[in-house]
């Protein structure tokens, strides 16, 4: 860990006016500033869109945001903004732009980089996409004996994973009823536990396979994929059209599909200018049109596309992404919280903080700077989460009266249950979402006020006190929808990508996890009993009492 | 008596000429004047035995009058015989709600219609609120249409039995006097409320398509294992405890008395939620059997349909009709043209009704000879088993399609006599 002085190293006047800001701030509670100030709600949230970003639970003045944004200002956040949207290879290590943000264009941007329109290509790729979902929603892809394909499985892993199946569960009320039933799956652990499950309950007659990897040389997505392929070939024997009516691939890499044996009309396309854990809203998004529709994923797109707009275009001092980026940097680097809780108060976005992990650990889980510096300060915290209400019955305990500071985003749909299907049990359902919302209240208020929130605090024993000053945000959404999850995702991004700024960081490549893949190789062949190197001791002593079996 | 009957099926117009023969004064209701006409000029839209010279000779006495859904019943009619087709419930109630109020009367209605089960008590609401202010005794009874096509005259003079669903005893005596010139060997009427005569209407036509669609479960059986399924046919209707009826597979049925609505038991069921399972499941069934020949064709081709020419016969949801409600061939016309096919229909009556369903498009091309379709086709589904189908000139059908292939989904050819005649065949279960 680092020590105090190093996370506070001061290298700009910007730094050093926000540590004396600090100083100043140092003695203030939280129920403090609530208690001088009625207005501070008012002041301390803006909105863009669908959202509303509270930000008045933080620990902060609008002293605070100023100090913040100068800082963002003397870092250059603007330049690196319009390098981003430029197409600027701003991956630096791989030498790759991160256009994540091009996929999302309205067809009649205007969009041209080294030559290419980016847009026209995009949108090639969007209704291939199109066509394909709406041959499957209609009940009309066909399995190699003719039967209509009923079940999707998506295997993938990471960004080919974490994103399509968390929109899915996230958009579960904007699923559209199909011609006949389509059951989208996905299986992503190497182990093949999934896979187990899944293929005990499925016919392959009427089961495809979409194997989604970037690069497609993944092992954990092509083990689980040779196992899908020798289950088909067992069902329905080798005969012609197996592979062609079974599989679709999903990758940047078309020669690796075609020779795994993806027909090439089966083929969809990525771009290298997309980070895997930035790539849901591309044909890596196909399980999610699949559950909506094509016209749910546009408007998946237009949400973050609207976010993309703002982000550009609104002011700092209104803008959602640079604020929470700019209030996380506060929290990390000046009052040394390291560790964030993701909290959605929506059983559908349970999915969430798991996404949310890859994409902001993945980017920012950095220590060396662009130009090859170890870092000077903290950068990352540890995120994790859960569905918020399932979440108090686990780690809010270490969160109301542990030692640790943690900050929380408390993420919640104002309405909800008003979708038609939901008519029968809508007053009871509607009643448990209130249910929901009113302790995504009480806990943040809680969290932040400590014993000021109660009555008679004093008179209780310690063990019973709460001692508050525990800063969180809340991410209000007008109503879960395909729009207002685009505008959540791209808000998320674009905050992960206004911190890697600050800290001087690629949050574009992921090198800390490739050598762990390769070492795997070497260990495998330990364990088959072939000769090989040296290895430590732990090692060596695991793979011995596995090897005894 | 006189009563007015309403519908365009074949009970409307077997118990309006029935029941204007044994003298009573009918209008029968019909949904168009073009029909009007048609019936008018001694043109029956069902070739059922009898049934034309019947109604021609019942207008001849001037007891059978046609006319349309719009005109309201005369002042001495308080019978009112409803025969509609299963998709007009609304129509039903609308009928009822329209009814004239002068002169007073009790309105006594005979629902023959195949509704969902409860429809009869929903009636009977609309029958109530026609004439709000003052309650009159009418009375909806149900009476299900128990007819066999081919028998159906026979069927309403000389019946078996009748299901008279109602627990009102006044509108029991009234039907019981309208049947008594076809119920006198023995009393054939079974009496029972109105929900449990529907509820055995559904019942029966339920088990008519268990044996259906569990006949064509073992055809695709029979297709794996090597086994000629017209054989097992045979042999299982030999036993007297099965019988011979409604044991032949094919490529799925149709017609809007089979179609979930009827069959679904939601209206009634909705506070319980229970659903028919098994019925469930036979209608599942039904749905992929329909799509058998498309899968024969994708199987033999290889999975490469772009750009192929397919010719089918018969589009009917069944012969001598002009109908194609849930018609099997509509779900292989839909897997046809998703997979680049153009197809080529032949149909004696259908077609205008096909051309209504498809709309405009390049991929449909209707014919009025049969052999005008096949010509160049890369294969020949038979979808709708039309008599004249039963014998085709196989060498002017060999010589004008591309490939001689046959998907016969009504197995009304030979498979030998066929593959004899150098064509590919594939039927239901057959070898």
């Amino acid at each position: 860990m680092m020590d105090t002085t190093e996370v506070n190293s001061p290298d700009s006047p910007a730094w050093q006016a926000l540590t004396e800001h600090a100083q100043a701030m140092r003695g203030k509670h939280l129920a403090d500033l609530f208690a001088v100030d009625a207005t501070r709600f008012a002041r301390m949230h803006r909105e863009a869109g669908p959202l509303l970003l509270d930000l008045s639970k933080q620990r902060i003045e609008e002293q605070t945001l100023q100090l913040l944004l100068q800082m963002a200002r003397d870092k250059g956040l603007e330049s690196w903004i319009a390098r981003l949207f430029s197409g600027e290879r701003v991956n630096c290590s791989e030498d790759r732009a991160a256009m994540h943000w091009a996929l999302r264009l309205p067809a009649d941007a205007d969009c041209t980089i080294d030559g290419a329109d980016v847009t026209a290509q995009v949108h090639a790729e969007l209704t291939r996409m199109g066509e394909i979902v709406d041959k499957m929603r209609d009940g009309q892809w066909r399995g190699a004996t003719g039967e209509v394909i009923t079940d999707v499985v998506n295997i993938g892993v990471g960004g080919s994973d974490l994103g399509p199946l968390m929109m899915s569960e996230a958009l579960t009320d904007s699923r559209k009823r199909t011609a006949s039933p389509l059951r989208v799956h996905f299986a992503s652990t190497m182990d093949g536990s999934q896979m187990s499950q899944l293929l005990g309950n499925m016919s392959p007659h009427s089961t495809l396979f979409v194997i989604s990897s970037k690069s497609f040389s993944t092992i954990d997505t092509l083990s689980n994929a040779e196992t899908a392929r020798h289950w088909l070939e067992r069902g329905l024997g080798e005969r012609e059209g197996l592979l062609d009516c079974h599989f679709m691939g999903v990758s940047s890499a078309a020669d690796k599909m075609t020779e795994w044996g993806i027909a090439k009309a089966n083929q969809m396309k990525l771009w290298d200018w997309v980070g895997g854990r930035y790539s849901l809203w591309s044909a890596i998004g196909l399980p999610v049109a699949l559950n909506i529709g094509m016209q749910g994923f546009h408007e998946l797109l237009a949400g973050a596309y609207e976010m993309d707009v703002h982000f550009r275009s609104a002011p700092w001092e209104d803008n959602l992404p640079v604020l929470m980026a700019m209030v996380g940097v506060w929290n990390t680097n000046i009052l040394g919280i390291n560790a964030h809780a993701i909290l959605p108060y929506d059983g559908r976005m349970k999915e969430l903080p798991n996404y949310l992990e890859q994409l902001e650990m993945e980017s920012n889980g950095k220590s060396v700077t662009r130009s090859g510096e170890k870092v000077k300060w903290a950068t990352c915290p540890i995120v994790w989460g859960n569905v918020g209400p399932n979440a108090q019955h686990a780690f809010f305990q270490l969160l109301h009266q542990g030692t640790e500071a943690v900050t929380c985003d408390f993420i919640m749909p104002a309405r909800r249950y008003l979708e038609k299907r939901h008519n029968a049990a809508a007053t009871e359902l509607a009643a448990q979402h209130e249910l929901a919302l009113a302790n995504c209240l009480a806990q943040s208020r809680l969290l932040a006020l400590g014993d000021a929130a109660l009555e008679n605090a004093e008179s209780m024993s310690a063990d019973k006190r709460y001692r508050g000053n525990q800063p969180s945000s809340t991410l209000l959404l007008d109503e879960l929808t395909p729009r207002s999850m685009g505008a959540l995702i791209a808000l998320y991004e674009h905050k992960v990508f206004v911190q890697s700024v600050i800290w001087d960081i690629n949050p574009f490549d992921q090198w800390g996890v490739e050598m762990g893949k390769k070492i795997a190789v070497d260990t495998l062949a330990r364990l088959r009993g072939e000769a090989c190197g040296e290895t430590d001791g732990s090692t060596a002593g695991l793979v011995e009492r596995i090897l005894r079996g | 008596m006189h009563l007015d009957v309403y519908g365009d099926t074949l009970g409307a117009m077997v118990s309006a000429g029935a029941l204007a023969s044994s003298g009573n004064q009918v209008q029968l209701h019909l949904s168009d004047a073009t029909l009007v006409g048609r019936l008018a000029a001694g043109e029956c839209p069902y070739r059922e035995p009898g049934l034309a010279d019947l109604l021609t000779e019942q207008r001849g006495a001037g007891r059978l009058h046609l006319t349309t859904t719009d005109v309201a019943p005369a002042d001495e009619s308080a019978v009112i015989w409803l025969a509609l087709s299963p998709d007009l419930l609304d129509e039903a109630h609308e009928i009822l709600r329209s009814l004239p109020t002068q002169p007073r009367r009790d309105w006594l209605v005979v629902n023959q219609s195949t509704f969902p089960v409860g429809s009869t008590e929903a009636l009977q609401t609309s029958l109530e609120m026609m004439d709000a202010d003052s309650a009159t005794a009418g009375a909806v009874v149900s009476l299900p249409d128990l007819l066999t096509e081919g028998a159906a005259l026979q069927g309403f003079m000389r019946a078996d039995h009748w299901l008279l669903g109602t627990d009102v005893p006044l509108a029991q005596r009234l039907v019981y006097e309208l049947l008594r010139p076809f119920n006198r060997r023995r009393d054939a009427v079974m009496m029972m409320t109105p929900r449990e005569a529907e509820f055995t209407k559904l019942a029966i036509n339920g088990m008519l398509a268990t044996r259906l669609s569990y006949m064509n479960d073992m055809a695709n059986l029979a297709d794996t294992l090597n086994v000629d399924v017209d054989r097992v046919r045979q042999g299982m209707g030999a036993d007297k405890r099965i019988g011979e009826a409604y044991l032949y597979p094919g490529c799925g049925f149709g017609g809007l008395s089979f179609s979930r609505d009827v069959m679904s038991l939601a209206s009634t069921l909705q506070t319980s939620g229970l659903q028919a399972q098994l019925l469930d499941e036979v209608l599942h069934i039904n749905e992929r059997q329909k799509e058998a020949l498309f899968r024969k064709l994708w199987q033999h081709y290889g999975t490469h349909l772009p750009g192929r020419k397919v010719a089918m016969w018969g589009v009917a949801f069944k012969p001598e009709s002009s109908r194609i409600d849930n018609a099997p061939a509509l779900r292989l016309l839909e897997a046809l043209w998703a997979q680049g096919v153009e197809v080529h229909v032949h149909d004696p009556r259908a077609l205008p009704a096909l051309a209504e369903w498809a709309g405009e498009r390049d991929d449909l091309i209707l014919h009025d000879d049969p052999y005008a379709a096949a010509r160049e086709a890369d294969a020949l589904m038979l979808v709708t088993e039309w008599k004249a189908y039963w014998s085709p000139d196989l060498a002017r059908l060999k010589a004008v399609m591309n490939e001689p292939l046959l998907l016969d989904g009504r197995n009304i050819w030979d498979p030998t006599f066929m593959k004899d005649n150098g064509f590919t065949y594939y039927g239901i279960g057959r070898r």
